[in-house]
């Protein structure tokens, strides 16, 4: 499919997550792995705009791509913000305790790494480059 | 997003309609939060939502806050199938009541 460009704002995230509902359409991915990929998708994008480019008083864009072969959709983000891994972050680990004791937030990266089948990040030219990868059909045997 | 606020019983119920994100969140929270005041009782109608991201789980850990703290009741009604599965697996599902529709939700909370 063709990239999208869109500001870092966001305001932006309803012409990510068109696309990205697009791309799954196009793949004909099943109904949950759809949902689970736009989701990884929103947070990812969303932790760039407000950690890489609001909170650090910078401008600058957000670069995706769906990428289609006959097994797999990725869809490729990059941005120019401060380097950021989301791999390297640690799963949270406070999902049992009470509501009343848990931290604010945290959650989205949990979330995007869990909903795809692979998540790749790397650092080149001055960009992040995440890319979220989901397998096109379950694999026969497969629990899903 | 667009919210409904009526009241029904003494019960106020609160309409979301439309994708809940780090874009919409915000307003609903604004909107949603003061709902909670000491006693009453509150349905929120996510029938109409059908996708909510971490950004709603964090409006819902405010609200459900608000809530404990003001003693009043909160239901979510209408969950679609793919937030329910967000709530479990963040761990929130077994803090808030749940129903299927308005009229179970009326029905609980009296």
């Amino acid at each position: 499919m063709k990239p999208l460009t869109v500001p870092g704002t966001l305001d932006a995230l309803g012409a990510i997550a068109n696309y990205t509902i697009a791309a799954t359409q196009k793949a004909g991915l099943e109904k949950e792995t759809a949902y689970n990929l736009r989701l990884a998708v929103d947070e990812i994008v969303t932790n760039i705009i407000t950690h890489g480019y609001i909170s650090t008083n910078c401008t600058g864009e957000v670069y995706i791509q769906a990428i289609l072969d006959e097994d797999t959709l990725t869809i490729q983000i990059e941005d120019t913000a401060i380097a950021y891994d989301p791999t390297r972050k640690p799963a949270p680990r406070d999902l049992t305790l009470p509501l009343e004791q848990r931290q604010v937030g945290g959650l989205g990266v949990f979330l995007a790494i869990q909903g795809v089948d692979r998540f790749v990040y790397e650092r080149a030219n001055g960009r992040n480059r995440n890319r979220l990868i989901v397998k096109r059909r379950k694999c026969d045997g497969g629990t899903g | 997003m667009n919210i409904q606020i009526k009241t029904n019983q003494s019960v106020t119920i609160a309409e979301l309609v439309g994708d809940l994100d780090a874009n919409t969140a915000a307003e609903v929270q604004q909107q949603i939060l003061p709902l909670a005041k000491p006693g009453s009782k509150i349905l929120l109608d996510m029938t109409q939502v059908q996708y909510m991201s971490s950004a709603g789980l964090r409006m819902l850990l405010s609200l459900y806050r608000r809530v404990n703290t003001a003693q009043s009741k909160l239901i979510l009604v209408g969950l679609a199938e793919e937030i329910r599965k967000t709530l479990k697996m963040t761990g929130f599902l077994d803090f808030f009541t749940t129903c299927e529709t308005i009229e179970l939700g009326l029905r609980t909370i009296q």
